[in-house]
């Protein structure tokens, strides 16, 4: 008797957890075939063996932005986390999710948020890109039209139509065809 | 009646072109290493010189 129940209390810890290696390979072929649920479970394994992992992290919050999982969201009554409270969730830790956390709160449309978050981070062309995306919205036309045309050199795909938006909006139609030689 | 159909202007687009900005990070070596066998050695040995 005594063998068998040692045998008993061996099996819960005798099956170690997968390798974070294997996880990470199982994350990329859903990553590769748009299944975002899943890689967030993938994420989430990750996580709970290296609750640090930046790589894990980062792959959580981009696989919930491309699900359209920004908000707090419930499946059966219970309120799961989205991009954003899971951002906030790690703001802790020494790693870089302002640009995804601006973009969250523009999604959400909490624009002023969105702005202040966008000004503590390096003003590169994707950050004046989310500028000018928030500022339209805002209605500030003018400003977004000026942003834009600082990004004409960034060759940013469609970014004229975005341009040829905020100059009709700001009452400069007129400026149109020469935006969009 | 029916009345003439009049031409109206509409909202000009605006694209969300910021989603495009944000990917996943590059894991490909958190994966695990494909073939594992003498020949993926070999390669090993091959890039380190």
């Amino acid at each position: 008797m005594a063998p068998k129940s040692k045998e008993k209390s061996k099996t819960p810890t005798s099956q170690p957890p997968p390798a974070i290696e294997d996880l990470f390979t199982s994350l990329n072929n859903h990553i590769q075939g748009s299944e975002f649920e899943e890689a967030v479970k993938l994420a989430d394994k990750v996580l709970s063996i290296v609750p640090t992992d930046e790589d894990a992290i980062r792959c959580k919050v981009v696989a919930l932005i491309k699900d359209d999982k920004i908000d707090d969201y419930l499946i059966k009554d219970v309120k799961i986390n989205g991009a954003l409270s899971v951002i906030n969730s790690f703001q802790k830790l020494p790693i870089d999710l302002g640009f995804h956390k601006a973009y969250c709160l523009y999604r959400l449309n909490k624009l002023d948020e969105a702005l202040v978050c966008l000004k503590g981070l390096e003003r590169d062309s994707e950050t004046l890109l989310l500028e000018s995306q928030i500022l339209y919205r805002l209605g500030k036309a003018d400003a977004c039209v000026d942003v834009c045309q600082k990004l004409s050199k960034s060759e940013i795909e469609s970014l004229e139509i975005n341009l040829v938006a905020a100059l009709i909006t700001a009452g400069k139609a007129s400026q149109v065809p020469k935006a969009l030689e | 009646f029916p009345p003439a159909f009049q031409s109206i202007p509409r909202n000009p687009i605006v694209l969300d072109l910021a989603y495009h900005c944000i990917d996943f990070p590059d894991i490909e070596n958190r994966m695990k290493k494909k073939g594992g066998g003498f020949m993926s050695r070999i390669n090993l040995w091959g890039t380190k010189s």
